[in-house]
């Protein structure tokens, strides 16, 4: 098995790292936030080149949020969910455009929505929002409802 | 009177120019803009500006129960919904251990593969309006209408269709569907060498596009690129092959690739992924099973879905479609996040491959990657 592999390896190498693995296919590793860099070096080392996705959980309960890198191995046909959570107030990450290019863009959006600063992305700019001055809308604490009623006067409807 | 003096300084060394292209573009499918800076013809540098669909579908869908944001889905690709359903049903029945039905798996099959026709065939329409060759964008708009007939019949909606939910699709085949099928398959299957003697093998269509705006494999897979776009850099990647879903695994199918990267080739991807498309419709109406098209689903007022995420894929007409989904126990997804195909394409791959470019050859360049602007703003 491709994962079970995998996930002996990682724990061999990063014994700091969790590894799951949910069902055939896919793989959950979370690490610390320090060991994120390491763990995505090791996978891109282990033929995980492509980069499919980086989303972000916002954990409001618990203060923090979520960073999950997806990583996709054409050659294992394995789709890794690297994990790792920093702190909600003025959050703050590395850059990981030295190992994908195109992380950029995500980059810039998690800037936008969650107001993650990404060091060493010099391209933070807006990009979907339109002359935003609101808080970063993706964060939990951001209400849509009470939002859009402020700003447009829009009323509940009863029920 | 005295001769007029000559200006003591040279005229400066670079004439740059700011071009708005877009966000109104024949070439593109909804609103989006490029930022050109331009020298005389030359294209100096680009960038993309997108954000004018953006309606906020992930912060919506953390408001809407599970059954609401079934609607709502679609929406995220105009040209190509169905997929973005099928994704949508796939995280819901992973979370909430839903079985679907082996017919379900079937019809799922058979629509998605309509849509990517369709998509296809309107994607024919605007590449062949930017080169000049109006013909085949009519013919090719027009046989869409017969494929919107089928999702009409099936579905009662033309462009957006809500039919694939969780547990399986909403109804099963109407009397006469298949037969209706076989027909407009018939027809397109006629078409086809139609579209080829017009324009795929045109030497202006060639000329004009081969050799431009080339991406290597390499490049490609480190910039994100899947779907089309990869395979016209020659590599045969395919998430139906790699992680088969709905019914793909029983069906036999080539992935058509092209070795070059460029735009001629990223075109005649796209052409010959009709005529596979065509081939799998006719082999799941031959092979599909009888039995129910739905499985039952809890009381949607009521339904809960137990805490996890999980990550789903398909391959939608434009690359590897991905829904991150992750619920923390009650009646509404925690956290939704979509993964386009256009989103890395349309931004860094469109800004590089412009770099340099002729400014004629931007509307066909833009087209060639099929980047579809309401995914990459959702």
């Amino acid at each position: 098995m491709n994962e079970e592999d995998l996930k002996q390896r990682i724990a061999d190498r990063m014994p700091q790292c969790g590894v799951t693995v949910p069902k055939p296919g896919r793989l959950i590793a979370t690490v610390p936030r320090d060991g994120l860099l390491s763990l995505l070096h090791l996978l891109k080392a282990d033929g995980f080149e492509h980069l499919s996705l980086i989303s972000c959980v916002d954990w409001f309960d618990e203060g923090e949020l979520e960073l999950v890198y997806h990583l996709w191995s054409q050659e294992k046909k394995v789709h890794v969910m690297a994990k790792t959570r920093i702190g909600r107030n003025s959050p703050r990450f590395l850059s990981t455009i030295p190992l994908f290019r195109h992380a950029q863009t995500y980059e810039r959006e998690l800037h936008e929505m969650f107001g993650i600063a990404f060091d060493g992305n010099t391209r933070q700019v807006p990009m979907l929002l339109d002359h935003w001055q609101g808080p970063p809308p993706m964060r939990k604490e951001f209400d849509l409802r009470q939002y859009a009623k402020d700003t447009f006067g829009v009323e509940e409807r009863a029920g | 009177m005295s001769q007029p003096q000559a200006p003591a300084t040279a005229a400066p060394a670079t004439r740059e120019l700011e071009m708005y292209f877009g966000p109104q573009h024949v070439g593109m499918v909804g609103n989006f803009g490029i930022v050109l800076t331009v020298e005389g013809d030359t294209v100096v540098r680009a960038r993309s500006n997108p954000g004018y669909l953006h309606r906020g579908f992930e912060k919506l869908m953390e408001y809407r129960t599970y059954m609401q944001n079934f609607p709502l889905v679609c929406r995220l690709n105009v040209m190509d919904p169905d997929p973005n359903e099928a994704l949508y049903a796939m995280a819901v029945e992973d979370l909430a251990g839903l079985e679907v039905p082996e017919r379900a798996h079937y019809i799922r099959t058979i629509v998605l593969e309509l849509s990517r026709i369709s998509s296809h065939l309107m994607w024919m329409w605007a590449y062949g309006n930017l080169l000049g060759f109006d013909t085949l964008g009519q013919w090719t708009m027009g046989d869409r209408d017969y494929v919107l007939d089928l999702f009409e019949m099936l579905t009662g909606g033309r462009v957006y269709h809500t039919y694939i939910w969780p547990g399986g699709v909403r109804r099963d085949l109407p009397p006469g569907f298949a037969e209706k099928t076989l027909q407009v398959l018939d027809h397109l299957e006629s078409m086809l060498p139609e579209y080829d003697s017009l324009f795929f093998n045109n030497r202006i269509f060639a000329d004009r596009t081969k050799g431009v705006a080339t991406l290597g494999r390499d490049e490609a897979v480190a910039m994100g690129v899947t779907g089309s776009n990869l395979r016209a850099a020659g590599a045969p990647v395919d998430t139906r092959k790699d992680e088969p879903y709905a019914a793909y695994g029983a069906l036999d199918f080539d992935v058509p690739t092209m070795p070059d990267g460029d735009s001629y080739s990223r075109a005649v991807v796209i052409r010959l992924e009709v005529e596979q498309s065509l081939s799998i419709i006719r082999q799941a109406l031959e092979g599909i099973p009888a039995g129910p098209a739905w499985t039952k689903t809890p009381n949607p007022f009521k339904w809960e879905v137990p805490p996890g995420e999980t990550y789903v894929k398909i391959e939608s007409a434009r690359g590897e479609a991905g829904f991150y989904m992750v619920s923390n126990g009650s009646d509404k997804p925690y956290r939704v996040h979509f993964r386009s195909p256009s989103y890395p394409v349309g931004i860094l791959v469109l800004e590089r491959l412009l770099r340099g470019a002729s400014l004629s050859d931007v509307g066909h360049i833009m087209l060639s990657l099929n980047v579809a602007a309401p995914e990459i703003d959702r």
